[in-house]
């Protein structure tokens, strides 16, 4: 009895501490957590052969028992929590930045401004954005200063003493009038369009001649998010010789090395990018975002730096799915069959163009659809605007045309009275079409869907 | 009232990178006991491509999946890879994967081979053991022939290779070429129910049909199809980034941005579409991304059938279904039952 009670005290002033540890949001001891020794091994698993079979996970054991060790998970000795500061302005110039009155603040180790960054910009396809603005700030999200400190909330505090002076500068929010001639340039340059792609196969008016009937309409998609269940995260240690380890929530660490070695200007043998278990990536981690902060944090204090992003720092900073507005011109037989379109499509590129060429030509060559059309010309252009980035996001402009071709097949299907999926039947690639780039295709198997889809729906006996 | 209504979405979709070059390099070594360690560059994002990467080693080398450890995601060890990105990771990678066991294979052939008194060519890696193909008994356990690779005759049975999807550029002005090595292909079909006075649009049920070439492992598959088609559906129905006018976002958080949860999501009905590419490793092609293509299209359809309206802007909310069908009968206010 007198040991219960005993037990019991332990328990709960060991429960109180570590409450006050969460309190002051210190790194405490986890709690062991149970696990059974002895596993089975799933019978999938030990197969042969091995294609073919249902073989479950090997990290499902793991996160199914939360023993998955992500990000947040990992704790160094003397680490530090960095924090970035947003504009919260789309469009500025930087007067001047002020961190001291940060530094002076509690627990505050070190500050990073956009200049002390070797080489303060990187991307895919152009390297057109900072990781910390230090000239212009081209959306609300963007960074312009990070703070490293023994805790995330003395972190932030910190930032709130940062002090920046900006120049407002007109905005543009509209990719279609950003595309105007008389438009605020958002980058130095002579138009906000940075990237354009054609494709033209066939002869398209002459198609449009020979057509029955002519539709037209214009679609529009939103920005959304990829909300992945682990936001951005990352640790950076900088050792004694000149080498810096990256944990990292990367999909795509080769990149990322490359980038991290380019921004820093660190020879590629210097960087270690070591991914964890990803907790999603859906296309908005394939690019870097604090890692270069992080580690030049960690080379000036001497210790490991970690940040996470909060649900926040993911939607405001990270890239998103670009909103399309996309043109559609179809001639069509009087049977239902496609004899030209035309496509114009415009794609929000945001404040950089991360992805954006190659959603845009992605989306180009789909936007025809899975259907045999001989007569073809689509335009894309990818426009800045003041907003969020776009990048890539699972599908790279794929569900925007798609909602375009297929709303506007339903719409002729009803115009020529043919029922909607024997239009498809009609048009759809066979082994062998030639897609809207002249390539040959081979294991086609459009129709095999359109039949086993509508078949498992019951389509043809369906009734409201 | 409700009104129920079907709509289909057909979609392609290409795998790896447009034109430019997008690699992935492997090692794969097979362990004294006959079981493997396979290392590549790649990331586990959550999808469970360690797994089906695992299986394609494990199928060339004639093993179990569970007789594969894979090692992924660091730069000082793992090979070069170009990532989880474009639907590429069981195409390319597995591509080179498939060509490093195979280059491991053969060092487990040439060593098996005068153990079983016939040339490297004739042997075959099946069921955890090298035979002698078209007289399978004659054979030896794999792991026999791995010990005495490595410990008698000094040849550790490790393989590395790398693979590149073959494209040809673009033209810059007509836009032809071979961007892609190969393209996949899905159907998704759905039904809705719109409430008339309310715009509110219910996905009832989803059947969905898609071609990933081979299925390396098919139980994976229907993951991607079924995660896919929340997202899909969070992009027909919800999700939207709202921006106020000074450019800032409104709802950067999960209270104001609405996403799909388990309560929103359909019956589901998932095939996959026999087919085989000659090109992917065993077949395979991919099936990440294209889950989430078609379904705004086929709901967005199936609105038009239940109601007649056709929806040109995504997100089609409530709010928006609700103007359309207002503007479809004439602007007039439907007259609601007084509350008693």
């Amino acid at each position: 009895m007198a040991d219960d009670v005993k037990t019991k005290e332990k328990t709960e002033s060991l429960e109180s501490l570590r409450k006050a540890d969460d309190n002051l949001r210190l790194p405490t001891v986890p709690e062991r957590t149970l696990f059974p020794k002895e596993i089975g091994i799933a019978p999938a698993r030990e197969q042969t052969p091995a294609v073919g079979q249902r073989a479950t996970r090997p990290d499902g054991r793991m996160h199914g028992l939360g023993q998955t060790k992500y990000i947040d998970d990992m704790f160094f000795p003397g680490m530090l929590h960095a924090k970035i500061k947003r504009a919260c302005i789309s469009h500025a110039k930087i007067k001047s930045i002020d961190v001291s009155e940060a530094e002076k603040m509690p627990g505050v180790m070190a500050t990073l401004i956009g200049k002390e960054i070797p080489v303060n910009s990187f991307g895919p396809s152009y390297q057109d954005q900072p990781l910390l603005a230090d000239d212009i700030v081209r959306h609300a999200g963007d960074g312009v200063a990070a703070v490293a400190a023994v805790t995330e909330q003395q972190a932030l505090d910190a930032l709130e003493k940062i002090k920046i002076v900006y120049e407002e500068l007109t905005p543009v929010y509209d990719p279609m009038e950003a595309m105007k001639d008389d438009a605020v340039k958002i980058h130095n340059g002579e138009s906000n369009v940075y990237s354009s792609k054609t494709i033209i196969k066939g002869d398209v008016e002459q198609g449009f001649k020979d057509s029955d009937f002519i539709f037209e309409k214009t679609f529009t998609t939103q920005m959304v998010e990829h909300v992945p269940m682990e936001p951005h995260a990352s640790i950076a240690e900088w050792d004694a010789n000149g080498r810096v380890t990256l944990h990292t929530s990367l999909g795509r660490i080769t990149l990322g090395r490359a980038d991290v070695s380019r921004t820093l200007d660190l020879p590629i043998n210097r960087i270690r990018m070591i991914a964890t278990v990803v907790g999603g990536n859906f296309g908005g981690k394939n690019e870097i975002t604090t890692e270069p902060i992080l580690a030049l944090l960690s080379k000036k204090t001497g210790r490991p730096v970690k940040c996470v992003f909060t649900r926040e720092d993911e939607f405001i900073s990270s890239t998103t799915r670009h909103p399309f507005v996309m043109e559609y011109k179809t001639g069509m037989s009087k049977e239902g069959k496609i004899m030209a379109r035309k496509v114009r499509l415009v794609c929000d590129g945001g404040a950089y163009c991360s992805w954006s060429e190659t959603t845009l030509g992605k989306a180009c060559i789909l936007s025809a659809g899975p259907y045999n059309i001989d007569n073809l010309h689509v335009d894309a252009y990818a426009v800045y605007t003041n907003k969020t980035m776009t990048g890539a996001m699972r599908g790279f402009g794929a569900p925007q045309v798609c909602f375009a071709y297929e709303s506007h097949m339903d719409d002729m299907a009803k115009e020529l009275g043919i029922e909607p999926l024997e239009i498809r039947f009609m048009n759809a690639f066979n082994e062998g079409s030639t897609s809207p780039t002249g390539q040959l295709l081979e294991a086609v198997v459009v129709t095999d869907s359109l039949k086993m889809a509508s078949e498992r729906f019951g389509w043809k006996e369906w009734q409201k | 009232m409700k009104h129920r209504g079907k709509g289909i979405g057909c979609m392609w979709y290409p795998i790896g990178f447009t034109v430019l070059a997008n690699p992935s390099a492997a090692t794969v070594k097979v362990n004294e006991d006959g079981t493997a360690t396979l290392l590549t560059g790649t990331v586990e994002t959550g999808q469970g491509s360690l797994t089906v990467l695992g299986q394609i080693a494990a199928e060339e080398l004639g093993i179990s999946t569970d007789d594969v450890h894979v090692v992924s995601a660091d730069t000082d060890t793992t090979p070069m890879d170009t990532g989880a990105i474009a639907s590429r990771t069981t195409y390319v990678t597995g591509n080179a994967i498939k060509l490093a066991a195979e280059n491991a294979k053969q060092i487990l052939f040439e060593v098996a081979a005068p153990m079983l008194d016939v040339r490297p060519d004739q042997l075959e890696a099946v069921d955890r053991k090298i035979q002698v193909q078209y007289f399978p008994q004659r054979c030896l356990p794999i792991a026999d022939v791995a010990l005495q690779a490595q410990f008698v005759m000094g040849r550790p049975p490790i393989g590395s290779a790398s693979y590149n999807p073959p494209t040809v550029a673009m033209d810059s002005e007509t836009g032809q070429g071979k961007p892609f090595s190969t393209y996949v292909y899905a159907t998704q079909c759905a039904e809705v129910e719109v409430d008339d006075e309310t715009g509110q649009v219910d996905v009832i049920y989803m059947s969905a049909a898609h071609d990933c070439g081979t299925a390396i492992n098919p139980m994976l598959v229907e993951g991607q199809i079924e995660g896919g088609i929340s997202m899909g559906i969070g992009y027909a129905l919800q999700e939207e980034m709202l921006f106020d006018d000074d450019g800032k976002q409104i709802n950067p958080n999960l209270t104001n941005y609405i996403m799909p949860t388990s309560l929103d999501m359909p019956e589901i009905d998932v095939d996959i579409v026999e087919n085989f590419d000659p090109t992917g490793p065993f077949g395979a092609k991919g099936v990440g991304e294209p889950t989430a293509v078609p379904t705004a299209a086929a709901i967005c359809n199936a609105i038009h059938d239940a109601v007649g309206v056709r929806i040109t802007s995504l997100p089609a909310t409530a709010e928006k279904v609700l103007k359309a069908i207002k503007e479809k009968n004439g602007g007039e206010q439907k007259a609601l039952p007084a509350a008693e």
